[in-house]
């Protein structure tokens, strides 16, 4: 079984004990009944339809924000949604004759206003994000609060309350209408920060269903706002739009529980992820992971204690990312040992328990996809031993070339000259005369016979004049028609001339000496940052890298490079060898 | 007639400067590196340079630019350049424009002392000097329908004579003949390979090349 250790920013808060959620949604349940007895025995106008808006409006808060928190402990959010459902109760005491009560429910009348705009803003973490928000938030608290004192100070809505100081009708009436057009410009305001926020959510979030859903949603508060637009003026249809209001309203919290939940949905997908990871031997299991946590953004790396170092799924090389910056990252371990971590977006770090079935479910897939980054690891590893091997072979020859050609051959020059200048002043003695200048032939033929050594080692005048002239000087010798084409060759980095220079004079010589060949093409560029170097002949064809070391040879040396020898030979029609050598 | 030297190897280029001198001609500079040689001949541009195609700093081609330099700032200043291999390829870039006033040669050559200091005198004098190897390996390429082939043995010997650089009177003197002899020998030659006749010494050098190498 996979032990999985979440490292994510700021967990776990203790989700709340069931007797606390079973005692809320009983006092809900109650505070129901209650409205329903508070219509009964004072004289509504329709209590019918009013008990049921208001029980619409309230239950969904409570049980919404009952689940979310229970499911989601670490968001404040689940107890937002209750508090907002319970405030609205509050203010239905306004409905009875008894002065504090009454009291009570007159202040609480337009806080319910205020507390959904903070509900709406404070999704999905029940924390307010921005200077603004928390701004626009305790100013709809305090008008809603605040002012709603000054008008019950001044004698406003009716004389059961027990706040009036002064009656003055005229003045309340002019504060209450600032309080609902102030209320309502905050709404207002709240719906901007909304779009503001959506805006710059990650691509992928935006097109969250649940998201779109929320979106929606938002309307709720143009709504409200312009119920309080409607209650400052006294407009026509004013029951009219709390009606619709209301019954928006009561749905909101469950298109917000919907949102919270989305990763529980996303569970199913867990389920899915099991019968694909069955479906396919060898599922890119990023991609895989990627889906089930719908994070696109998804990276997913291995760690290989033989090399002491983590990789991504090619075996290249990886770090293991803090997290910050946005990025969240889990440690899936087996038998004790880390196998993987998943890198993802810092958002998905509210729904842990999703990562860890996720990774639960693929455990033996990440532990199977280690070996095979740890294959790819081992693979690149051998590539870099050949690649090392070849430039230092390369090295070798060239230094010894060097040696050779500063060395022997220059002494051996020196010697041929002395040699010379002794045979011309020797004039008096044929007999000295001749020994001299057989000598000095000698010691031309040892000279000619070392400069074969030499040229075989290390084609110097590669390293010295460029591909170009090389190439020119090799089909200068070569007894075929050549027709060569180097024209706007640029100088390269030396071992990819070199390579080049012998895949020419490689597949030259075979098309000489094996295939009988008459007319080449010697084609050498530099396109798309890869050098190509391409033998066209006419000859018997047949020729087989894996047959004879020449070929092989050749293959070697640019596979090193991280290139490519592709050859075409079909008896009877020619060969065609063709390397492609990266040099950007 | 005066020279200066561009040669990393001490042995060797003392062994050059005494050589020279002994032929009497007199040796102005004796540099190390391609840019001492440069320097010199900025300073005094002498009759002609003998530079060693492998130079410092990297003994790559600093002193194939040196001889590059000299031939394009310096045109009456004869370039013999010398070298441990000669490469058809650096042939056709030194003799690019002309072979007036150029040589190249295996370093070996300076030991055939009179031969090397005919070929210096050459090239100071605006001829050409260039390794018989250059055209043997040239002439080795066997091809089809060749016109080479129509040459005799004989053609064939002043062919590569002609195009090391050999003066009429010059190749007259190493097969015995008369100078006439050689006059007709190679208007023969000319004829046979479809090479236009030219009068200068040094462009009949390039016309023979080219052919060769097309």
């Amino acid at each position: 079984m996979a032990a999985v250790l979440p490292r994510l920013p700021e967990r776990h808060r203790a989700p709340p004990k069931p007797a606390l959620l079973w005692t809320l949604g009983v006092a809900a349940l109650a505070s129901c009944a209650m409205t329903v007895v508070l219509a009964l025995s004072e004289d509504l106008y329709q209590p019918a339809l009013r008990v049921l808006l208001v029980i619409w409006t309230t239950l969904p808060f409570i049980f919404a924000g009952i689940v979310a928190w229970r499911r989601r402990p670490d968001s404040a959010f689940g107890p937002l949604l209750i508090l907002a459902g319970f405030v609205h109760q509050l203010s239905i005491l306004q409905w009875t004759s008894q002065p504090l009560l009454h009291t009570v429910g007159q202040l609480c009348d337009l806080l319910v206003v205020a507390i959904w705009l903070h509900v709406f803003l404070a999704y999905p973490t029940g924390r307010l994000a921005g200077r603004t928000e928390r701004a626009v938030v305790i100013t709809a608290y305090v008008a809603a609060v605040g002012l709603q004192i000054v008008v019950l100070m001044l004698g406003g809505f009716d004389d059961r309350h027990l706040l009036t100081v002064a009656e003055q009708p005229a003045a309340a009436e002019a504060v209450q209408n600032v309080e609902l057009l102030l209320l309502s410009a905050l709404v207002l305001t709240g719906v901007v920060l909304l779009w503001r926020r959506w805006r710059l959510l990650p691509r992928w979030q935006r097109r969250r269903p649940a998201q779109i859903v929320i979106n929606c949603f938002s309307l709720t508060l143009v709504m409200l706002a312009g119920l309080l637009i409607a209650g400052a003026f006294q407009l026509p249809g004013f029951e009219i739009i709390r009606l619709a209001t209301f019954a928006v309203a009561g749905l909101a919290p469950l298109a917000f529980l919907a949102g919270l939940l989305d990763a529980r949905l996303a569970k199913a997908g867990v389920g899915e992820l099991l019968v694909q990871l069955q479906a396919s031997p060898a599922p890119d299991l990023r991609e895989l992971l990627a889906g089930a946590l719908r994070d696109p953004t998804l990276s997913l790396i291995y760690w290989l204690p033989k090399y002491g170092s983590w990789v991504d799924q090619d075996g290249n090389p990886a770090a293991l990312p803090e997290p910050v910056g946005g990025r969240a990252v889990t440690l899936v371990k087996q038998n004790g040992e880390q196998v993987a971590a998943l890198v993802y977006d810092a958002t998905l770090g509210e729904e842990p328990e999703l990562v860890e079935a996720v990774s639960a479910a693929a455990a033996i897939a990440l532990e199977n996809g280690r070996l095979e980054a740890e294959l790819r690891a081992r693979l690149q590893e051998l590539h870099g031993s050949r690649t090392r091997v070849v430039e230092a072979q390369q090295n070798e020859r060239r230094r010894l070339e060097r040696d050779l050609h500063d060395g022997a051959q220059q002494r051996l020059v020196a010697l041929a000259l002395e040699l010379g200048v002794l045979a011309e002043q020797a004039d008096g003695d044929p007999a000295t005369k001749t020994r001299l200048k057989r000598a000095r032939g000698e010691v031309a033929q040892s000279l000619n016979e070392l400069r074969d050594v030499a040229r075989g080692l290390h084609p110097a005048v590669v390293s010295g004049h460029g591909l170009a002239i090389a190439l020119e000087s090799l089909i200068a010798v070569t007894p075929l028609e050549v027709e060569l084409k180097v024209d706007g060759l640029p100088r390269l980095p030396e071992h990819l001339e070199v390579a080049a220079y012998y895949v020419v004079s490689e597949s030259l010589t075979n098309a000489t000496k094996h295939a009988q060949a008459s007319q080449v093409t010697v084609d050498v560029r530099v396109a798309d940052k890869t050098l190509i170097a391409e033998v066209v002949d006419d000859g018997s064809g047949g020729a087989d890298s894996e047959r004879g070391t020449g070929l092989r040879g050749l293959a070697d040396r640019v596979e090193a490079l991280n290139g490519r020898l592709k050859i075409w030979s079909v008896a009877g029609h020619g060969t065609r060898v063709r390397a492609e050598i990266p040099c950007g | 007639m005066r020279v200066a030297i561009a040669e990393d190897s001490v042995l060797l280029r003392e062994g050059v400067a005494q050589l020279l001198t002994d032929a009497g001609i007199e040796v102005t500079a004796r540099c190390g590196t391609a840019d001492e040689l440069l320097a010199h001949v900025a300073h005094d541009p002498t009759d002609a340079v003998v530079v060693d195609i492998r130079l410092p700093p990297t003994h790559t081609d600093e002193g194939m630019q040196a001889a590059l330099t000299i031939r394009q700032r310096y045109p009456d200043v004869g370039v013999l350049v010398l070298s441990q291999y000669v490469e058809v390829g650096l042939a056709m870039r030194l003799l690019a424009d002309s072979a007036e006033g150029v040589g190249y040669l295996l370093k070996d050559r300076v030991s055939e002392v009179k031969e090397f200091i005919a070929a210096l005198r050459r090239v100071a004098d605006g001829g050409s000097a260039l390794d018989p190897t250059i055209v043997s390996t040239m002439l080795k390429r066997h091809r089809s329908s060749d016109p080479l082939d129509s040459l005799t043995p004989r053609e064939r010997e002043v062919l590569e004579l002609m195009a090391t650089g050999a003066s009429n009177a010059g190749i007259a003197d190493s097969m015995v003949i008369t100078q006439r002899a050689a006059e007709k020998y190679v208007s023969t030659i000319f004829t046979k390979l479809g090479i236009p006749a030219t009068g200068s010494e040094s462009r009949r050098v390039l016309a023979v090349l080219l052919f060769l190498r097309s």
